[in-house]
């Protein structure tokens, strides 16, 4: 059994989600699982080498990945507000649209 | 064979998170991800982190069900059973070079012999740095919140 290849996976899987998937929620969650393989691969390489700093480590770590899921989720809260959407294409297709349409406006006055 | 079967059910388990199309099923199936992650660092003698990683785990996703429940649609046709149990047959796949494969690691020399509680309170500028960065973090974020609002205002 190697937790190395095994975090490579969730890594692979992560990133395939990160690419393909266009819902804001689905986003969030692929980097959630990212941020386990990353942190399967501290815990388990240092519980098996008999060192506690890496168990330290990543108990700190957590911490940071919650800071990181609440402001996603502010901005993604934000976001659907703003603009009714949480389609990545959608949203950027508005934004440049915006940015086609400030030009225009500007010319004109 | 029961870490052998964790494994498996990790990565099935992550790939159906992403595949699902339902908010609900894909955090439900990120919440046995989670536990099943707990499972094995308590397996691995990480005690601690796995119950840590339990909670830590629990609050996000209370906030993920209800920002998944708010934010998302319903999906017009919902997947086939079929093709479900092929993704998870696949994952399954995916998750056998992990059994079956190694790769030599050897330690980097570095400290040893820390006790989980030396390590932790005892070197301080690790968690001093790391704290600091959580603070900024939240105040970054706190920051695009107050500044969304106040262009929302103007």
């Amino acid at each position: 059994m190697d937790y190395i290849i095994l975090s490579v996976t969730l890594l692979a899987v992560g990133i395939y989600g990160l690419l393909t998937k266009r819902h804001l929620v689905k986003v969030l969650i692929s980097i959630e699982i990212i941020a386990m393989a990353a942190s399967m691969n501290f815990v388990l390489l240092a519980s098996s080498a008999n060192r506690a700093l890496g168990e330290a480590f990543l108990v700190l770590a957590f911490s940071t990945d919650a800071c990181v899921t609440a402001i996603v989720l502010a901005l993604l809260v934000i976001v659907t507000k703003k603009y009714g959407t949480c389609d990545i294409r959608k949203l950027a297709e508005m934004e440049r649209s915006a940015d086609e349409e400030q030009p225009t406006l500007a010319a004109e006055s | 064979m029961i870490l052998e079967l964790i494994a498996a059910g990790l990565v099935v388990s992550a790939c159906l998170a992403i595949y699902l199309d339902e908010a609900v099923y894909s955090i439900t199936s990120l919440a046995c991800m989670f536990f099943l992650m707990a499972i094995l660092y308590a397996l691995n003698g990480a005690v601690f982190v796995a119950v840590f990683q339990l909670a830590v785990s629990a609050g996000t996703l209370a906030v993920l069900f209800l920002a998944g429940e708010m934010l998302s649609e319903k999906p017009e046709r919902e997947k086939p059973l079929k093709k479900i149990f092929s993704v998870a047959l696949l994952a399954a796949v995916f998750s056998l070079p992990s059994i079956f494969l190694s790769v030599a690691v050897t330690p980097a020399n570095i400290f040893s012999g820390f006790s989980f509680a030396d390590a932790l309170w005892n070197l301080r500028v690790i968690d001093v740095i790391l704290q600091g960065l959580v603070i900024m973090t939240v105040a970054l974020g706190v920051a695009i919140v107050l500044h969304e609002r106040k262009e929302g205002e103007s």
